[in-house]
């Protein structure tokens, strides 16, 4: 086995390291949510719910406050891709291997309105929650408590990789998120198609053949 | 990267849920929400008491998603346990710890309540109780108690040591809902009885008593430290006890050997083997110990 220092330090260092990619995402009628980076140039994801009908205010760690642009949202997947006019942030990464049950987690996010708080559990189970489409949508459930506010906020395992976005999207008493997976594709698409309606009001000369 | 003590951990707590989820099946005998069991023998599935509902179309489902059909080959409402029989040898056989649980070691709850998997829930020993007498009328020697969530449809699962070994058996149907462990050993030694007899027979002597303090000079007559013993108040017509000769006022020090202090472990003590056979019984009679040999009654 090779330790890294001790249990505490080790934790602290995931936590620092998580820590500068939690935003708040503030509605302008609604409470508070949290939010991840998502990418350095201004990417961040968040719920769909957190985001009501206005573009949120975006806050980050050092207190910075940023008006957002609304990329893309579903309510589906209950996720909302936001962009803000930053190129400095810290963007967290997502796992690329499949949660099992069983592994540690770490909950981050903003709770009744208490900022930055970590809550720790462990995948308590890897189901499939449906959505109106009648789409089976994967879902991290966890025993890391969750209330709202954490909303938007990420689940990282014990590697800091996201492996969820919390939300509570189907109630019940256990808490749940979005699988990454749901996530990275959510974002991709976002952007592909952001990109394509960017493209076509305003080509740009490499466009034209 | 290298691994951290974080990541080890995490590790090894995936890998024992992996590990007893191989035994652990999804049991399908009551109408709401299914519950969990664990297999003990190829063919046997251990589980709660409490959540077998019906005696027919009783199924298990297996780790590897396959439907089995079972029957109830014991139950035991006291000890809130029974053993199902499966119609053909399955899955694999869980391994059960070699040492007790202590307190503070973590520990997974583990459960199959749907076809979509394993669900855990991580928690510490928090308590090591008992002897308990249950509401349903068995007795509990040993419990565990642990601060992890019991989800609908835990009951019957294992909770499983950081190496993957079973620790106990979880159930809520014990002490009004709240989830407690049924130790290993006790849960295993009564699974074996509950699979060859079908249920576990819990013994009558016919008695009232009450705990009495003993004076310095029974002790030494007794030739041992004993601090109390069980004063009798009085012994029911026809009743194994007066059959026995036990009469009022005699005080019980012990059955079978082991020192009796209090109505719960006589209690405890007449449960299993004990039912239906003469039994060495000692007490107190005008400050003199004196071994009867009782045949033991069967309470109905």
């Amino acid at each position: 086995m090779n330790f890294n220092g001790t249990f505490t330090q080790v934790i602290d260092e995931l936590v620092q390291q998580v820590m500068p990619s939690l935003v708040v995402v503030r509605g302008r009628r609604f409470g508070a949510g949290a939010g991840i980076a998502w990418d350095a140039n201004g990417l961040i994801l968040t719920n769909n719910h957190v985001v009501g009908r206005h573009s949120p205010i975006v806050l980050l760690q050092d207190d910075r406050e940023y008006d957002s642009k609304l990329v893309a949202r579903d309510p589906d997947v209950d996720l909302a891709l936001l962009s803000i006019d930053a190129t400095d942030l810290t963007p967290l990464r997502p796992a690329s291997v499949s949660p099992r049950v069983g592994e540690m987690v770490f909950a981050f996010g903003h709770p009744w309105g208490q900022r930055n708080t970590v809550t720790r559990g462990i995948v308590s189970a890897l189901v499939y929650a449906q959505n109106r489409r009648g789409e089976k949508l994967p879902i991290v459930r966890s025993d890391a408590s969750l209330a709202p506010g954490n909303s938007g906020g990420p689940l990282v395992n014990a590697k800091c990789e996201v492996i969820g976005i919390n939300a509570m999207i189907v109630g019940g008493d256990q808490s749940v998120s979005i699988a990454a997976s749901v996530a990275t594709d959510f974002v991709r698409k976002a952007i592909a198609k952001s990109a394509l309606s960017a493209k076509t009001p305003h080509p740009t000369p490499n466009d034209v053949i | 990267m290298s691994k951290t003590v974080l990541v080890e951990l995490s590790d090894a707590l995936a890998d024992a849920a992996e590990l007893a989820g191989q035994s652990t099946v999804l049991v399908n005998a009551r109408r709401r929400m299914p519950a969990s069991g664990i297999i003990f023998a190829p063919d046997l599935v251990l589980t709660a008491e409490h959540i077998i509902e019906k005696d027919e179309d009783i199924t298990v489902v297996l780790a590897d998603g396959t439907e089995v059909a079972a029957k109830v080959a014991g139950r035991d409402a006291g000890s809130d346990l029974a053993v199902l029989k499966l119609e053909r040898a399955a899955g694999t056989v869980a391994e059960v710890t070699k040492n007790p649980a202590r307190l503070g070691q973590i520990a997974l709850a583990l459960a199959r309540p749907s076809r979509e998997g394993i669900e855990a829930s991580l928690g510490t020993v928090s308590a090591i109780g008992g002897p308990v007498q249950t509401r349903r009328g068995g007795m509990l020697e040993r419990y565990y108690r642990t601060d992890s969530i019991s989800y609908p449809g835990f009951s019957g699962g294992p909770l499983v040591a950081a190496d993957g070994t079973i620790l106990g058996l979880n159930t809520s149907g014990l002490s009004n809902g709240a989830a407690i462990t049924i130790p290993a050993d006790f849960a295993w030694s009564t699974a074996e009885i509950l699979a060859r007899h079908g249920q576990i027979k819990r013994g009558y002597l016919g008695i009232r008593s009450q705990t009495v303090d003993l004076p310095a000079a029974s002790q030494d007559a007794l030739q041992r430290k004993q601090a109390a013993g069980l004063l009798i108040m009085s012994v029911e017509k026809n009743s194994p006890a007066s059959k026995g000769g036990l009469i009022v006022g005699d005080i019980l020090v012990a059955v079978a050997g082991s020192p009796i202090f209090h109505h719960d472990e006589l209690f405890a003590r007449l449960n299993g083997d004990v039912v239906g056979k003469a039994t060495p019984i000692e007490i107190l009679r005008g400050g003199q110990p004196q071994t009867m040999n009782i045949v033991i009654g069967e309470r109905e």
